[in-house]
């Protein structure tokens, strides 16, 4: 954990809050239908899928794949400078849902399209904790 | 109930634009001006028979609407403006078509003026130094992430890895490569070579974009646009109108807005299956812009689209159906999209080598195109030029 954390902090709102509260709990959640069964990320007020507002928040399994990947050589974003090059990848969760995170435990040569990965609970600052993702030990 | 027919009622009559360049030190306000006054003089129209304006983008990159109206002495009967963003030059087009066609404004300009990395007043400075850099840009820290995957937790507050992210899949998913991504570059370079106007007019090759760095994996410091000061504007008058005026009219045929879902990304067409968007077979069938034109694709002479990056060439070729998914870059090979070749494109250099205007330079070249005004970049009998995009907008001009 970084004495001072001096990358951008999630802009929390009443609706995402159940999301980095239970991130920080190491619990990964997103909101689902109870009436479809849909899962969704970001968080809104209502299924995206069906308007239904019978939603409630569900345990995901932290398992998804890498649907794309890039290397960041130049940012202008405070914070990250001192990390370039660094891997931002889009994760398809098993449940559906995208989400924009890091790979951690790997080299950018074997990143891949499709590759199997899990959740891994970065705490980077008091009360934050990310969801980063590494690749899926094999036979799991 | 019927529908308003709209297909020909407006027209361009006039395209202005400023000079383009990094760091002009020159105000918005200041740049808008000369595209203002620009175009009004194309048209043999005068600043003040100007009543309407609809902007793209304003505060904090440009001039905003309604403080044109003030300080350049404009006596509006409308006026109306997009966000903080790109995109939305066809939008803007389109209201002023609607606009003009309802009688509610007669000579509506529709522009852009950025000064993006020149004079910005009303930024506070001092409270930027403090923070010894900038922190995430207002598009990134939007409620529900940036409209172009941003995510600055994860370090991306800019345009660029999302773009990359969409062009990774791309090359994974079809075995494209970098390499054929070169030839957009260098057909637009080879534009902007003869355009006095560009900022970028030096001829690449596939190896210099080859040897350039990377920014956001697998995208090139070639793959990236001209981010510039400038400003251009396009008058849109009635039809019947532009027939009175100095310069032909260039009618607009076909319009087809801007879509939003979570089945549209910007930098993608549905079915792409990045950010949200649900992944499944894509056909491009007849889009609505063709048939209020009433022609099909076989009609444009000429394809102008938003080159923010490279990549989003060979989507919008492939979202329009100009040619199937995966087969963009074989598409874009050998001078294909050349001002002389079988579909020319962006022929003023675009945004990769004119200047990032968010597409409105290229709106005044199309209209140049269609007047024969392009000398040697010249499309030969262009007749019909179609601007389409990526994300789903589009316009058909015609003289």
């Amino acid at each position: 954990m970084e004495a001072e954390y001096e990358k951008p902090l999630p802009g929390v709102t009443n609706l995402n809050r159940p999301y980095w509260e239970g991130l920080a709990r190491h619990e990964f959640r997103l909101p689902h239908c109870h009436g479809c069964g849909h899962v969704w990320y970001p968080p809104a007020p209502w299924c995206p899928r069906c308007h239904s507002r019978d939603t409630g928040w569900a345990a995901l399994s932290g398992r998804g794949r890498v649907n794309s990947w890039t290397v960041v050589h130049v940012t202008g974003l405070r914070g990250f400078r001192g990390d370039v090059p660094y891997n931002v990848a889009e994760v398809t969760l098993d449940e559906g849902p995208r989400l924009i995170t890091n790979l951690v435990d790997i080299e950018p040569g074997s990143i891949r399209v499709g590759l199997p990965v899990e959740i891994v609970y970065d705490d980077v600052a008091e009360e934050l904790t990310l969801a980063r993702f590494r690749p899926l030990a094999a036979g799991q | 109930m019927t529908t308003l027919e709209l297909k020909d009622r407006a027209a361009v009559c006039g395209v202005g634009h400023s000079v383009y360049g990094r760091k002009l030190n020159r105000s918005a306000i200041d740049l808008a001006a000369d595209a203002i006054g620009g175009a009004a003089e194309d048209a043999g129209l005068a600043p003040a028979d100007i009543d309407g304006l609809i902007v793209s983008m304003g505060t904090p990159y440009g001039a905003d609407a309604d403080t044109l109206a003030q300080v350049l002495g404009l006596e509006l009967k409308m006026y109306s403006q997009t966000w903080a963003h790109g995109r939305f030059a066809a939008t803007c087009i389109q209201q002023a078509a609607m606009v003009v066609a309802a009688g509610m404004a007669n000579v509506v300009a529709c522009m852009a003026s950025l000064s993006a990395t020149g004079v910005r007043p009303g930024l506070s400075t001092q409270r930027r130094r403090r923070s010894g850099g900038r922190g995430p840009d207002r598009e990134a820290a939007r409620e529900g992430g940036g409209g172009h995957g941003q995510d600055p937790v994860y370090g991306i507050d800019a345009p660029d890895p999302g773009a990359a992210m969409a062009t990774q899949a791309y090359f994974e998913r079809y075995g494209a490569t970098s390499r054929d991504l070169a030839s957009v570059a260098v057909s637009f370079r080879r534009h902007a070579s003869l355009n006095p106007a560009a900022v970028r007019r030096d001829p690449i090759t596939v190896e210099d974009h080859q040897a350039s760095r990377l920014m956001a994996a697998p995208l090139r410091l070639l793959d990236y646009p001209q981010l510039v000061d400038g400003a251009a504007c396009v008058l849109v008058v009635r039809a019947d109108h532009a027939r009175n005026l100095r310069k032909p009219p260039v009618l607009i045929s076909g319009m087809q807005p801007l879509p939003a879902g979570r089945d549209e990304f910007i930098w993608t067409y549905p079915g792409f299956g990045v950010a949200q968007q649900a992944r499944r077979p894509y056909e491009a069938g007849t889009q609505p812009v063709y048939r209020m034109a009433d022609m099909d694709r076989s009609a444009i002479d000429a394809l102008f689209t938003y080159d923010g990056f490279s990549f989003l060439v060979w989507m919008a070729l492939e979202r329009w159906g100009f040619c199937n998914p995966g087969e963009a870059p074989g598409f874009t090979r050998d001078g294909r999209i050349e001002f002389d070749g079988a579909l020319p494109m962006n022929t003023s250099g675009g945004s990769l080598s004119e200047a990032h205007l968010m597409g409105w330079n290229q709106q005044v070249e199309i209209v140049r195109q269609l007047r024969g005004e392009c000398g040697d970049r010249q499309v030969s009998g262009a007749e019909v030029i179609q601007w389409a995009n990526a994300y789903g907008d589009s316009l058909i001009y015609r003289r």
